[in-house]
């Protein structure tokens, strides 16, 4: 959260939204809030339901069941769409002969903006010296910057980027970065969704993690990440095939790495040394791996759940897994 | 709406496929002023001649009939296509998520590209068709007398046809598709099954495109409007004419609007 600023922005609120294509649950009730002045990052594979969901938000897709609103209402019965909400969905929505400038201008007459908007907008990405080139000729990134243009030129509160890092270079994801820190600091709500995980967790503030069409978990950074604090041991030895067997017989879930190394799910090391020491099984290493986005992102998103990830035999949950994930609206929605 | 429909004049002016459309207008009446003039002529002497009777006067104000005819359709074709072809309805609908605004302004831009395109065809006719009609010996002003019964009538009927290809664009999503549908299916399947009706059953499919739109432009069409339509054809009245090629515009639009028009955008 940026501190003192100013409340500019809108709630997004997401109330039991459901996607269904045939038999196909692309989005299945997804409930979360959206908070201004925050970067939320909207996180998880390929095919999990985000694009769908920013789509009904902007009402491209219509939803089989629930709502998504945009400050309490939805986003075809705000008054001004584009002074409420920029976005950015995908960096090929342009016609090749037509010039940055036109595109821009033509979103600002759709929106009833002046003209002249449309010249700040492209000074503000960086595309100035580029305005009078046909897009067709234009680099990924550009095409980027271009529909990061086209979102602004409505000075909206809220900003949705769908994936808005597909094709940039280093610096353009750099640049990005900074100015969606930039339009938060402004009080503005942003929602990104990314699979860029290591990216994400140098821009967010906040994360929504989906898989499946399902909400998995939803909380500020530090507090999803606290979840799994403590949760992943590895554990180096020779005796690797006894330490799973002992693992088995604990009901803790783990994953061979190698002939040597066994990564324990769902346990503290004052759980596992006991363990261990009880069993006289012969260590060379015992660390407690630091828990960051990634790791939450694989084990929420892997098809199954916190403490279940490459389970043993009979895919009971280990002793104490749970309790460990933060407050409600932090930890995995499970 | 009035910014809606900002937004599309913008699009439409920025695609040069509009552009090349549009331009082929002056042309393409031209060659119906040639055909006109060689039509008043053709008898030992004289290959070109001025032209005299009613019929002949008003085919040569309303030369660019023809080019309309083709034309307008394809303005309105490409109106809506061209969003679906290079993926911007996802922008549009985004700055403009009442759908039905959308289809309304490119309602009215197309058929104020179907206007222009009339009277592109009326400076073609001034600048090539007068003077020669002259050169041959005509005189200018009983041609211009039929201003008032010529004009309305081309320029209702480019807005017409404007609209029939919108509509087809907006049912047929696919460019090529909707232009040979509209085009094709008026030019050259409409002449069959006209004379096929005619020969076999003794009916006059006077209510398809082509035919409907000769009845609402008159003299000026039926000459130069398309084959298929021989002597003893009846066409409707204009005014029917008008009503049936309002229907051909609005039953697809309609059609459009309530399948793929509202479709997801995915």
């Amino acid at each position: 959260m940026t501190a003192g600023a100013p409340s500019r922005g809108l709630p997004i609120e997401f109330s039991g939204l459901s996607k269904h294509f045939g038999t196909v649950r692309a989005v299945d009730d997804l409930s979360f809030t959206v908070q201004p002045g925050r970067v939320t990052g909207f996180l998880g594979p390929n095919g999990s339901g985000k694009t769908t969901t920013l789509r009904m938000l902007l009402g491209l897709v219509h939803p089989s069941a629930g709502t998504a609103t945009i400050g309490g209402q939805a986003y075809q019965e705000l008054p001004n769409p584009t002074s409420t909400v920029g976005a950015v969905l995908e960096a090929t929505s342009f016609h090749p002969a037509r010039r940055a400038r036109t595109h821009v201008r033509m979103a600002a007459a759709a929106g009833g903006h002046d003209p002249k908007r449309a010249d700040e907008v492209l000074e503000l990405v960086g595309l100035s010296a580029d305005a009078k080139r046909k897009v067709g000729g234009f680099s990924m990134g550009m095409r980027q910057r271009l529909e990061l243009a086209t979102a602004l030129v409505g000075d909206p509160d809220v900003l949705i980027l769908d994936e808005p890092s597909n094709g940039l270079d280093p610096q353009g994801i750099a640049w990005l970065r900074d100015f969606m820190r930039y339009l938060a600091g402004e009080g503005r709500t942003v929602l990104v969704s990314s699979h860029l995980l290591a990216e994400m967790a140098q821009t967010i503030d906040d994360a929504v993690i989906v898989s499946f069409g399902q909400l998995k978990a939803h909380g500020t950074l530090e507090q999803i990440t606290a979840g799994m604090t403590s949760m992943v041991m590895r554990a180096r030895t020779p005796e690797a095939d006894r330490l799973t067997g002992v693992l088995d017989g604990a009901h803790i879930s783990y994953r061979r790495l190698s002939n040597e190394e066994v990564a324990m799910d769902g346990v503290t090391p004052e759980q596992v040394g006991p363990l261990l020491a009880t069993n006289q099984i012969v260590l060379y290493e015992l660390t407690q791996e630091g828990a960051d986005l990634e790791r939450v992102f694989l084990s929420l998103t892997s098809g199954l759940g916190f403490g279940e990830v490459g389970h043993g035999n009979d895919g009971s949950p280990p002793p104490d897994a749970g309790g460990t994930g933060g407050t409600s609206e932090a930890a995995p929605a499970q | 709406m009035i910014d809606a429909i900002r937004a599309e004049l913008i699009k439409m002016r920025s695609m040069p496929g509009v552009w090349v459309t549009f331009a082929l207008g002056f042309p393409l009446a031209v060659l119906i002023v040639l055909a006109v003039l060689a039509n008043a002529g053709g008898f030992p002497g004289h290959t070109f001649y001025y032209v005299e009777s009613l019929k002949q006067r008003r085919e040569l104000l309303g030369a660019g009939y023809f080019a309309c005819e083709v034309l307008a359709p394809i303005l309105g074709v490409l109106c809506v296509t061209g969003e679906y072809r290079h993926k911007t309805m996802t922008t549009t609908f985004v700055l403009r998520p009442i759908r039905s605004q959308v289809l309304l302004a490119k309602v009215a831009v197309t058929a104020l590209w179907s206007v222009l395109l009339a009277l592109l065809t009326l400076v073609a006719v001034a600048a090539v068709g007068l003077p020669w009609n002259a050169a041959l010996g005509g005189v200018t002003s009983q041609v211009t007398d039929q201003i008032g019964a010529v004009v309305p009538g081309l320029l209702v009927s480019a807005i017409l046809l404007g609209l029939f290809g919108l509509g087809f664009g907006t049912l047929v999503k696919n460019q090529i598709a909707a232009i040979l549908l509209t085009i094709g299916g008026t030019l050259i399947l409409e002449s069959i099954l006209i004379a096929l009706a005619h020969a076999i059953f003794h009916y006059d499919l006077n209510w398809l495109p082509n035919a409907a739109g000769a009845a609402l432009a008159g003299d000026i069409a039926r000459g130069f409007g398309g084959g298929g339509r021989g002597a003893g054809f009846h066409l409707l009245t204009w005014w029917q004419g008008g009503l049936v090629m309002l229907a051909w515009g609005l039953i697809p639009l309609t059609i459009g609007f309530f399948t793929t028009f509202r479709r997801d955008v995915t």
